[in-house]
């Protein structure tokens, strides 16, 4: 109980809470890109432009199956190798990126196909063109499907920034080991500390989502 | 000049021939029905007059377009042409007055003032003024078709296609649909090709009766001479079995 308490010192969850913010902040940052990159390549794997959208949906599965640390690892050591020098919080945020760009637009791309055809039928036979089908129509319909993968994908991101603890990067996993680097005592009061954390935030983005998915059911 | 004009028309699905040598001419204000056994190339027919699917040969005028030319702009014609679907396909995500609106206010740029009149006067038409905030999930099957049929009234075309408009519908509601395409056929001088087994339909306000088997038209006649006297084999069985159900 002592060590806990000794482990719970001011000093040592301020240095959690900095690791806590550079994971938040890589998060956020890729969370913003990949979305508009997915939104982008989702789209176009969907409305099937000739040649463009074949190219598109295998970038998309390719980086799909490859491994999330694989990609940090090329990102961070393989730029580097062709003369490409990142930070390491830039490192790992476009690595996050990358990764999550291909996942999102996965999502976007079977969350439009899931609105059913006859909406778009409907629009066109009523005389609206392709793009105002797209706009008013599906899409608005295919975001309403889209929130809860969206947001759990999300979570994964926020989840996953803790592999950059891999290459150095100073986020809440790194810190919450050098705290118990010092203490082997600390372990345990630091993994629990690590869970609360993740979990405050994945669980609060989550209660958002549930908001925003009763708000769009009307 | 005909309101819709199909000269020599084919159309394939991959390899399937689905329409073939279609010949049929439809003047303005026309009445005309469909009928034929499933899968003979109705909906295929009737979806081809709006862009809906692309014929592959031949030539198809609608209001002066040719839709078989690749370089026709389809948007202009859907302007012109509504269509009414078995399932309805009211926009999920809007009201029922905004459902009847959008494309007004969207394609024909309609005064917002004058649009709002127009879509409450064809809701008053159909029998749904009370109806103009609810949402399509919240409508029965008949309640649909009807707004499904004032939205294509609201952008004033000069034709209007049914695709098997009752075929999803319950018994029950199937009456009040069938009045308000009636009452159309009869007072709005719109050019209407109905495919439809609603054969008290087509005696009431059908001009002609068009016959479709294995994507070929068998036969096209006056409805009087097709009910009275049909001379197609096939024509003459079909009708007797749907005439006794
Ligand atoms: N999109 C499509 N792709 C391939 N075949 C189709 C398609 N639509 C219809 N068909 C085929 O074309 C034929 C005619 O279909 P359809 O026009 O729907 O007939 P109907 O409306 O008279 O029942 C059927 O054999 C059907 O299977
Ligand atoms: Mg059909």
């Amino acid at each position: 109980m002592s060590d806990f308490i000794a482990a719970y010192s001011w000093e040592n969850i301020r240095y959690l809470l900095q690791g806590l913010l550079v994971t938040i902040e890589v998060s956020v940052i890729s969370i913003i890109f990949s979305f508009i990159i997915g939104a982008i390549l989702g789209l176009t794997r969907y409305i099937k432009v000739k040649r463009l959208s074949a190219i598109v949906g295998f970038v998309i599965d390719l980086i799909r199956n490859l491994p999330l640390l694989l990609i940090l690892f090329f990102v961070y050591f393989g730029l580097a190798n062709v003369g490409i020098r990142l930070s390491i919080f830039w490192s790992a945020t476009l690595a996050m990126t990358v990764f999550e760009s291909a996942m999102l637009a996965e999502i976007i791309r079977s969350g439009i196909q899931a609105v059913e055809p006859g909406q778009m039928e409907g629009a066109r036979a009523n005389g609206l063109t392709y793009w105002q089908g797209l706009r008013v129509i599906v899409l608005p319909q295919a975001l309403k499907k889209m929130i809860p993968p969206l947001v759990s994908q999300f979570i994964s991101l926020i989840k996953d920034t803790s592999l950059a603890t891999i290459i150095v990067l100073p986020e809440l996993l790194y810190h919450a080991q050098l705290v118990y680097g010092q203490n082997t005592n600390y372990v345990i009061p630091m993994f629990v500390a690590l869970a609360v954390m993740y979990f405050v935030v994945c669980y609060a983005l989550s209660l958002v989502s549930r908001y925003l998915e009763r708000r769009l059911a009307r | 000049m005909a309101m819709i004009e199909f000269k020599n028309v084919e159309k394939y699905y991959d390899k399937f021939h689905a329409l073939k040598n279609i010949n049929l001419k439809v003047e303005a204000g026309e009445v005309v029905v469909i009928i034929g056994p499933s899968g003979s190339g109705k909906s295929t027919l009737i979806r081809t007059i709006n862009g809906l699917e692309q014929v592959n040969e031949g030539q198809l005028l609608v209001t002066n377009f040719d839709l078989a030319d690749k370089k026709t702009n389809i948007d202009k014609i859907r302007k012109n042409v509504g269509m009414v679907f078995q399932h309805f396909n009211l926009y999920e995500n809007k009201t029922v007055l905004e459902n009847i609106m959008l494309a007004p206010r969207l394609v024909l740029k309609r005064d917002e003032a004058e649009n709002k009149k127009i879509a409450l006067d064809l809701l008053e038409t159909v029998g749904l003024a009370d109806k103009a905030q609810s949402y399509p999930r919240m409508l029965s099957g008949g309640q649909s078709q009807r707004i499904a049929i004032a939205r294509s009234l609201a952008m004033k075309p000069k034709a209007l296609l049914f695709d098997e408009p009752t075929s999803a519908l319950d018994p029950e509601t199937i009456d009040d649909v069938l009045k308000v395409m009636k009452d159309i056929a009869k007072n709005e001088g719109i050019t209407m090709i109905v495919v439809t087994h609603e054969m008290g339909f087509a005696r009431e306000v059908a001009d002609r009766v068009v016959f479709m088997a294995d994507g070929q038209i068998l036969e096209d006649d006056t409805t009087a001479e097709f009910f009275d006297n049909p001379k197609e084999e096939r024509a003459k069985k079909f009708l007797s079995k749907i005439i006794k159900h």
